[in-house]
């Protein structure tokens, strides 16, 4: 079990489409992903779970990866979250 | 931990409690850390030994009588001891008024001091409601509850499951959705559990390839409830031949959620297999059983006494020697 504390940098948050993205990243991996805001812990391969976190610009995530490849999983979502979810150029 | 600052207690309780804020506002900035509410009677007449001064302190006529009587020393000695123990608030019943020297030393240690026009015993009452319901523990939980005849079920099992499409499949069938995805779970009482979902979740859900549904839209009113005592907990895995399934139901499997034991079945997925009729059948089976019929149970009884039947006619047509 791994786990990274990591910040929402892109202006509108994790609103719909960069939680699609995060929840298709973490399904690609065998591990079980969880993020938490707040003390709130929710799935990360679900999409409801995810934008019911309703992450804003700012906010802190914990991922947590647990299983076979967690170090992988980890490190792609942290930099999907960090690089803005390629939204960065629209600022 | 639920943070509860006096001044949201104040603004969102107002009218429940029928409150008046005596004092000055600076008192509304300190917080509410446990559900608890203290007659400080001992405190007052001067035994301070274990005073529990982090509750929220409830003055009536006897200890309003009992303060107005002290001479203006023992008030202000009253008075200090008790606000200089750094208390949350405190609140008067019967909408009584303290004298002023009271308040005043309120304000020297900004401690909110409400009046509530409710009897001693209706405002305790009404405060150890509001603030268990508050304070009750509470976890977030990745899994599915819906209501089925009644039953509240909750399912849980890895992601892409197949959760949601079993919770549509029962809400086809006329059960009601508590929530999907994210529940939130509260124990209301020592032994029971209630889900709901989260606010900004209402009864939405996603189902993969179609995207984000609205169960209350697509099917009605009838299909969704808000929240739902969580009876058996249905954990759903993938079926492998190593696996080590109920076959009798005889013992019980529980699970632990927030300290409250609940029973657990496992349900192994399979193609094709139908789990919405198997978790018609788990629900009823759970009525039957709290209703005290143990099915399983009374098989096996039955089977017992069939062994024990055989046995004797076996026994006697053995010794038959006619």
């Amino acid at each position: 079990m791994v786990q990274k504390t990591v910040k929402v940098i892109n202006r509108l948050g994790m609103h719909a489409r960069p939680s699609a993205m995060f929840v298709n990243h973490a399904s690609r991996y065998k591990s079980e992903i969880f993020i938490e805001k707040a003390g709130l812990k929710v799935n990360g391969k679900s999409i409801i779970g995810v934008m019911t976190l309703a992450a804003e610009m700012g906010a802190e995530l914990i991922l947590h990866a647990d299983g076979i490849d967690e170090k992988e999983a980890l490190r792609d979502l942290t930099n999907l979250v960090t690089s803005g979810f390629g939204e960065l150029k629209n600022l | 931990m639920p943070e509860l600052t006096v001044e949201k207690f104040y603004k969102e309780r107002k009218d429940f409690f029928d409150l008046t804020l005596l004092n000055s506002e600076e008192g509304l900035k300190k917080r509410i850390l446990n559900a608890e509410v203290h007659r400080p009677g001992l405190a007052l007449a001067g035994f301070l030994d274990r005073f529990p001064n982090q509750r929220t302190q409830v003055l009536g006529e006897t200890e309003m009588t009992y303060i107005n009587q002290l001479d203006p020393e023992g008030l202000v000695e009253t008075c200090e001891s008790i606000f200089g123990n750094n208390v949350p608030l405190l609140i008067i019943a019967k909408g009584i008024t303290p004298p002023l020297d009271f308040l005043a030393i309120a304000d020297k240690f900004k401690t909110a001091v409400f009046s509530s026009r409710l009897t001693t015993s209706e405002l305790t009452n009404r405060l150890s409601v509001v603030l268990d319901v508050i304070f009750a523990p509470s976890i977030t939980v990745h899994g599915t509850l819906v209501d089925v005849y009644g039953v509240g079920l909750l399912y849980t099992g890895k992601s892409g499951i197949g959760k949601s499409e079993i919770a549509l499949d029962l809400v086809e069938r006329g059960h009601r959705l508590v929530a999907d995805d994210v529940i939130k779970i509260t124990r209301k009482a020592p032994d029971l559990i209630v889900g709901t979902g989260s606010e900004l979740l209402g009864h939405h859900m996603e189902v993969r390839g179609i995207g984000i549904i609205d169960v209350e839209k697509l099917f009605g009113i009838r299909s969704i409830r808000l929240q739902k005592r969580i009876e058996v907990e249905v954990h759903l895995t993938l079926w492998s031949d190593d696996l080590d399934v109920e076959r009798l139901g005889i013992d019980e499997h529980g699970t632990t959620i927030l300290g409250v034991q609940i029973p657990q079945v496992l349900i192994p997925i399979s193609p094709g297999k139908n789990i919405t009729v198997i978790s018609e059948v788990i629900a009823m089976n759970h009525m039957l059983k709290t209703y005290g019929e143990n099915t399983a149970t009374e098989f096996s009884k039955r089977l017992a006494e069939r062994i024990h039947r055989q046995a004797r006619s076996k026994d006697y047509l053995e010794s038959d020697y006619e």
